[in-house]
């Protein structure tokens, strides 16, 4: 009996030894994990604060979900700089353009000295109300970069024209030398058909080399293979032919781009027909159009999807030049900056495969690029009730496309 | 009152810094038992001023990242010099 107690007072005391050893080891243990912690905080500060690439990631996070919420996140207030509104116009040799400017109020900070500028040419029709831009340029103006939005009578009235090229050129040197703005830190950013006057203005001479990125949002590339894909009503993904059902208002923009070459009647004709709320065009009607007229009308009703390339050769020399002129497909050999492209891949105004072509393009002149493809817009506009794994898959191209254009100018 | 939250974010991160230098052990022996009040409060301090320093120099989004290396880099500062100390004596 004695020696089973002295037995068991002995395991006892084992136990206890082995329980506070294991307690020691577990204070190491933590000891070690909290220097852990903090050296990876120091690391992670540092990085986020002192490198350029490093605030160009915080500035990313910052406005994306501004972006996919299209508000402001009210947790982000403390962080955000105050930030104005500023209207005016510009003359140009194109004519008059309206500049809408969101900038922090507050001077640029010691590092890096000067402020990003960002033009934008918020595509076709006036935006300058739409909520969702105003809120886009808002959030990139809280995280401290200078938003320049742009648009000119021509794009308002739903036409695009090459010549307002010369109003973005003007614009550019505007925000280079706006207060706080680095001259040096200046990029272009176009969205839907407003990405084609980007291209054009970023292969301008006066500019092309002074320009940090060019980032396009839902662009074209090319109007012939626009036209081609609304004439088909099809795209061709991946060597499949897949039904694309575009909607009235690229018809529109292109009739009314179109239009002032053509015959008057042939114009007015076009115009009524893809307008909104307009009728397809009789067959005494369509009789009386000039060839090219007929053709442009097919092309944009689709209602001759196998005779697409016919119609494009029925076009006059005119308006092919016109076609070429206001596409970037021209002038993408002439442009320095890097290029950015983001693209709705269900995207029913323009289609993606103009995108792939853009992307295809840049890879092979070994032109420095990114390409994302996202399900989270629907052409240009954030779409409602989105589901949480749509948006972490999205968020990470939108982050690493964001944190590249951030980059370019920091 | 962003900017009164501002400063919390960086006073809360600075308190967070300071209880991790508590588990990391940085607490120099010599500071005795009021020493744990002494580190945190060492940290709260870096912080706040590691904040201020970040909103002037980078901007107000960048002000927490400044604020926490700067609290990290403070509350190594006691431990590092012990320990220098304890070599030159030696």
């Amino acid at each position: 009996m004695r020696m089973d107690k002295t037995k068991s007072r002995t395991i006892t005391g084992m136990q206890t030894e082995q329980i506070r050893a294991r307690g020691r080891r577990g204070w190491h243990i933590g000891r070690w994990l909290a220097r852990f912690v903090l050296l990876t905080c120091f690391l992670a500060g540092f990085y986020l604060s002192v490198f350029p690439s490093g605030r160009a990631l915080v500035r990313s996070l910052a406005i994306l979900p501004g972006v996919l919420t299209a508000e402001e996140p009210s947790w982000e207030a403390p962080v955000a700089e105050p930030i104005s509104h500023t209207q005016m116009t510009l003359q140009s040799s194109a004519g008059i353009a309206y500049l809408d400017i969101y900038a922090p109020t507050t001077s640029a900070p010691p590092v890096p000295g000067a402020r990003e500028g960002l033009l934008v040419i918020p595509g076709i029709g006036d935006q300058r109300k739409d909520a969702q831009l105003i809120n886009f340029s808002q959030t990139l103006a809280r995280s401290g970069v200078v938003v320049m939005n742009l648009t000119t009578p021509m794009l308002i009235n739903l036409q695009l024209d090459a010549a307002d090229e010369a109003s973005v050129v003007q614009a550019f040197h505007v925000l280079q030398h706006w207060p706080g703005v680095g001259g040096a830190r200046v990029g272009l950013f176009g969205i839907s058909a407003g990405g084609a006057l980007i291209c054009l203005a970023a292969a301008d001479p006066r500019i092309q080399k002074e320009i940090t990125s060019v980032t396009l949002f839902g662009s074209y590339f090319n109007v012939t293979t626009l036209l081609q894909a609304i004439g088909r009503r099809s795209l061709d993904i991946d060597g499949h032919v897949q039904l694309w059902q575009p909607v009235y208002f690229p018809m529109q923009v292109l009739a009314d781009t179109l239009a002032p070459l053509l015959p008057a009647n042939d114009a007015a004709s076009l115009e009524n027909a893809f307008g909104p709320g307009g009728h397809p065009l009789t067959a005494y009607q369509l009789a009386q159009l000039a060839p090219a007229s007929a053709a442009i009308y097919h092309l944009l009703d689709g209602d001759e999807p196998t005779r697409v390339d016919a119609n494009l050769a029925a076009l006059t020399p005119d308006l092919r030049a016109l076609l070429d002129g206001l596409s970037p497909s021209r002038v993408v050999a002439e442009i320095r900056a890097p290029i950015y492209l983001l693209h709705d891949r269900s995207d029913q105004y323009v289609p993606v495969t103009e995108s792939r072509e853009f992307a295809a393009e840049l890879a092979k002149l070994h032109h420095p690029y990114d390409f994302a493809e996202v399900g989270v817009f629907q052409h240009t506009e954030v779409r409602p009730d989105l589901a949480i794994s749509q948006l972490l898959g999205d968020g990470q191209s939108l982050l690493r496309l964001l944190r590249e254009v951030m980059q370019a100018s920091s | 009152m962003p900017t009164l939250y501002l400063v919390l974010t960086w006073a809360i991160l600075g308190l967070i810094v300071g209880l991790l230098a508590l588990g990391a052990r940085l607490k120099p022996i010599t500071w005795g038992r009021t020493g744990r009040l002494w580190l945190l409060l060492l940290a709260l301090g870096a912080s706040l001023l590691g904040g201020l320093f970040g909103l002037w120099l980078f901007g107000r989004l960048f002000s927490a990242a400044v604020a926490l290396w700067w609290a990290v880099v403070v509350v190594c500062v006691p431990m590092v010099y012990g320990r220098l100390r304890m070599q030159l004596v030696k």
